[in-house]
């Protein structure tokens, strides 16, 4: 039974980001969490009474303490996770400033059990405002208990700010599913008084966590995403743009498995959905970062709710080509089956394990370089989403549903339906494509590329089109005229109210070049979603253009016609996703068929 | 109905009239053909609303009457049956069909569900050549509009003059006219629209050396020659004033063998872009630098040497639209003119001797950015 906790030198102390560590209720269930996943807990359980306010209570079975260090860990910068300054660039724990137990007990009434697993007792002790008032021998398994109660009793003022129950027990249960989230392997609890609120078994994988916390439903709307750039891997799960809800957005960021806070990030995701969405649709996304060496600052937040990254923009470009390339592969698109291929990758140890618990991170010496590749990481592993599945030989590989033969041996069969849908048979099953969402896709690419090499040539009329409109569209042509024309709509002004149309675009032979100029008008001045989901000019007139212009459902095509729609959709960056945020295809799996016909 | 016909005349009259049936009908007594048994011969009847075809074929009668049978199964029948002659007989709405030892009955409908034909006077219309009519449909019926949302576009103008007549064909983005002189027309003057299903089937059922009597009754025009008859809708409306558009003062002109602009082109719409198709022509003293450039595909050149003595010009044009106006040019030299990069190109044929061609395709350009 040795001494591990030291008491940090003022050197050392200084460096480390100072402020408030105890704000409310759910800020002292984070810190007692994260002590007990430092200390390799394989269960932790909260309960809380009060919102909180009355009693907090999180146990586990961790690693424990011997009492020397059972009587140390209360003291200011006691810690056993860093020793030096140096460390604190490679630290791999939650905790590294010996500051979040002081902190607590010094305005509580604080109970800590403990005991560690090769000890023949364990220890039992109570503070009051910070002191020690007593200390017992106890019998208890391996783990340790922290209770907290009168969260507070001392300084009136800070009670005062603490908000209802239930906004407490709201703040203490988000911290927890953060947490959750970071290590689905453990088996993780809440209860409020006698009420469960959260009851999570261990989880071999993430989306198998958010299908505990959220539901099956969610969890199967969520897709891989992947990265890597230099010291900077990233794993996680987004979700398909036609689940996107609007309203309320579950986000969260994980670095190393420690949860933070970035607005910068989250923006970049978005870019990432870029035209996929349409505006006010949040999708979820859940991302992990494993960063090697000192390419993230932990220490730079007192409750460390932020991180630095040493390249930010690294970061981002990482996040929104990641966001990308999973949104361009068949897995993001939308799906009719009743047991789609959940987004999940087996959880395999780093260093090729078993796969039994992860290994007690306590004491582990911090900051090898590997560190950042620990579990959190191996449960994305191995390796991209699209590795996985042909690796392990997971039955239900998305990419199945590449449609057959396209990037070998021309294309697959192809049929029209109801002159509005395109099915195409894949190796799989089965895509539902539709025609316009499709069109819509198509136009929108080629537009934008033709803005970059300067613009899209307009087909000059042999009888100029006449309009007459209404002052504010009006207004609105002469404003975007120089933009128009490059997308080939050449304007000529009249007079009155009155404009020519002297060139327009012709994208397919059953274009109609007024009506798309008068409903892209519109539209650019009433503004709409689609609109409003443009990050720029050039794209509202894309948008605007490919949403009039795209071939229309009830669109009887020729066989050239359809081929040439499919081999040109699945020449654009995004196939599966119109600029509504919309699916273009649905897919339909050859297991699926096979289930509801009962074969199987 | 009793009568008795070879399989030959049963099959060919089948066969004139079951192209006329549609394919998709919510509408069950389209897809049969209407037959009506009178002395000395068949009428066999197909239409899909648009467009009626009617055809006499000859045939021993000997109770006349009528009735209505599946018409695609009644030309498969007739193109499987021995060659001996085919005798039919209606029983009630049934259809008997004997040929040496085959029977069959076929379930048909009551002949009054079958729509009535326009009543048309043919005494009272025009008369026109075959060769010519085939001659105009042929150059110009190409050019229609395939966008619905101007149905005049999507029918050819025909205009009927005294001693001429002439159709035009256009999309808004290129143009086709033709004239032939009219022998024997005694009507008034006519324009007409009319829909190039219509003129395919004119095309198909009347030959280059049969005089057409042509006649209009309400919104409906007939064609009729030995036996045959076509009947369509016309498209109602005003055709657009398309001599305005055609310039006056198209001064640069280029002559050039059809054949080796025509396979320059097609070389290069092989690199244009899908959407536009858009090849470049760069008209300089005696040549034309044609090229293409296409954003992620790449860039072809090609130069050809012509007859052009005008200052330089560079146009752009819709690959398809230059390659399927040279195609129907039908004289080996072709001459351009233009007046300006954004103004319409006229393409005529180059006749030589004094043969009396009345031709002409006006092609828009492209715009070009730069
Ligand atoms: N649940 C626990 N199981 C085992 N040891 C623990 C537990 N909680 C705390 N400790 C020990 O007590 C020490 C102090 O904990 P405390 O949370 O105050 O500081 P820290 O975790 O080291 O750093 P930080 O202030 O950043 O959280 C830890 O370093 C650890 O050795
Ligand atoms: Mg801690």
């Amino acid at each position: 039974m040795s001494r591990r906790i030291q008491i940090l030198p003022d050197s050392v102390v200084n460096q480390i980001a100072a402020g408030e560590v105890v704000e409310r209720p759910a800020s002292v269930v984070k810190e007692l969490v994260e002590n007990a996943l430092d200390a390799g807990a394989t269960v932790v359980r909260v309960q809380v009474d009060g919102g909180g306010k009355g009693r907090i209570r999180v146990s586990d079975d961790g690693g424990g303490m011997g009492r020397q260090d059972a009587l140390l860990c209360l003291d200011r910068h006691a810690t056993s996770k860093i020793a030096e300054a140096a460390d604190l660039a490679r630290v791999a724990s939650f905790g590294f400033r010996g500051e979040a137990l002081s902190s607590i007990a010094a305005v509580s009434r604080l109970t800590l059990e403990t005991r560690e697993a090769d000890a023949e007792a364990g220890t039992s002790l109570r503070a009051e405002g910070g002191r020690i008032v007593s200390v017992q021998d106890f019998s208890r398994r391996a783990g340790t208990t922290v209770e907290v109660r009168n969260l507070f009793f001392n300084a009136p003022a800070r009670r005062k700010f603490l908000r209802s129950e239930a906004a407490e027990t709201r703040a203490v249960s988000e911290v927890l599913v953060a947490l959750a989230l970071a290590n689905p392997r453990v088996a993780t609890s809440l209860s409020s008084k006698d009420r469960t609120l959260l009851d999570l078994p261990p989880a071999e994988d993430v989306a198998t966590r958010v299908a505990q916390i959220w539901g099956e439903e969610e969890a199967l709307s969520l897709l891989p995403v992947a990265g890597e750039e230099k010291d900077l891997s990233l794993r996680g799960l987004i979700q398909r743009p036609d689940a996107a809800r609007p309203g309320f957005r579950r986000a969260y960021l994980f670095v190393n498995g420690r949860p933070f806070r970035s607005p910068a990030i989250l923006r970049a995701t978005d870019r990432g959905y870029r035209t996929t969405t349409s505006a006010g649709q949040r999708p979820w996304v859940f991302l992990y970062f494993g960063v090697r060496g000192p390419a993230v600052d932990v220490n730079v937040h007192p409750a460390k709710l932020e991180v630095r990254f040493r390249d930010q923009a690294l970061v981002e470009a990482l996040v929104e080509r990641g966001v990308q390339e999973a949104l361009s592969l068949p897995a993001s698109s939308a799906t009719l089956d009743s047991h789609p291929a959940p987004a999940r990758m087996a959880v395999r140890e780093p260093g090729g394990g078993e796969g039994g618990p992860p290994a007690p991170r306590r004491d582990r010496p911090p900051g090898p370089a590997a560190a950042a590749e620990d579990s959190q990481m191996a449960l994305f592993m191995p390796g991209a989403p699209e590795a996985a599945g042909r690796e392990e030989g997971e039955e239900g590989g998305d990419e199945a549903a590449v449609p057959m033969g396209v990037a070998d041996t021309g294309r697959p069969r192809l049929w029209q339906v109801h002159d509005t849908y395109i099915l195409a048979e894949t190796r799989d099953g089965l895509l539902i494509i539709d025609q316009h969402a499709a069109h819509e896709r198509i136009l929108f690419q080629r537009l934008m590329t033709a803005f970059r090499e300067g613009g899209q040539s307009g087909q000059r009329l042999l009888f100029p089109v006449t309009l007459r409109l209404p002052p504010a569209e009006l207004a609105q042509i002469s404003e975007l005229r120089g933009l128009l024309a490059r997308a080939g709509f050449e304007v000529e002004e009249f007079g009155g109210d009155t404009v020519i149309l002297q060139s327009v675009p012709a994208p397919h032979p059953y274009f109609d070049a007024e009506r798309c100029f008068r409903e892209m008008i519109r539209e650019l001045t009433e503004g709409s979603p689609l609109v409003r989901s443009a990050n720029n000019q050039y794209e509202r007139i894309a948008m605007t253009f490919a949403c009039k212009g795209a071939v229309k459902a009830g669109q009887r095509l020729s066989r050239d016609e359809i081929s040439e729609l499919f081999d040109s959709l699945f020449a654009t960056d995004l196939p599966y996703h119109d600029v509504h945020g919309r699916p273009t295809i649905v897919r339909l799996s050859k297991a699926e068929l096979e289930r509801k016909f009962g074969r199987h | 109905m009793d009568l008795t016909i070879t399989r030959q005349n049963l099959h060919q009259g089948l066969a004139a009239v079951s192209a006329s049936i549609p394919t998709k009908t919510t509408l069950p007594v389209l897809s049969n053909i209407l037959i009506d048994a009178q002395e000395g011969g068949v009428w066999m009847t197909g239409t899909d609303l648009d467009v009626a075809v009617r055809i006499r074929v000859p045939a021993e009668v000997t109770v006349s009457g009528t009735l209505t049978a599946p018409g695609k199964k009644l030309q498969e029948i007739a193109r499987e049956l021995p060659d001996q002659p085919v005798k039919i007989l209606a029983r009630g709405d049934q259809l008997e069909l004997r040929c040496g030892r085959s029977v069959f009955k076929l379930n048909g409908l009551p002949s009054e569900d079958f729509p009535s034909l326009p009543q048309i006077r043919f005494e009272e219309g025009w008369t026109v050549t075959g060769k010519h009519l085939q001659r105009l449909i042929h150059h110009t019926s190409f050019a229609v509009s395939t966008e619905e949302s101007r149905p005049i576009l999507n029918g050819v103008l025909w205009e009927l003059r005294d001693g001429r007549m002439r159709m035009v064909a256009t999309n808004g983005h290129r143009l086709a006219r033709m004239a032939v002189p009219a022998g024997g027309t005694t009507a008034t003057s006519a324009d007409f629209i009319v829909p190039p299903a219509a003129l395919q089937q004119v095309q198909r059922l009347f030959k280059t050396d049969d005089t057409l009597d042509v006649a209009r009754d309400g919104n409906h025009l007939g064609f009729k020659a030995s036996g045959t008859e076509v009947f369509t809708r016309l498209i109602e409306g005003t055709f657009p004033n398309y001599e305005q558009v055609i310039p006056k003062d198209n001064d640069k002109m280029a002559i050039v063998q059809k054949a080796s602009l025509e396979a320059a082109v097609r070389r290069m719409a092989i690199v244009a872009s899908d959407q536009t198709h858009r090849v470049r022509l760069l008209f300089g003293k005696n040549t034309v630098h044609l090229s293409v450039l296409t954003p992620d595909l790449g860039e072809g050149e090609d130069e050809l040497e012509l007859h052009y003595e005008g200052d330089e010009l560079e146009i752009g044009f819709n690959a398809n639209y230059l390659l399927e106006v040279l195609r129907y040019i039908p004289t080996d030299e072709v001459k351009l003119t233009f007046k300006a990069p954004e103004r319409a190109t006229i393409v005529e044929p180059v006749t030589t001797g004094d043969e009396d061609l009345d031709y002409l395709c006006l092609v828009m350009p492209l715009r070009l950015l730069d």
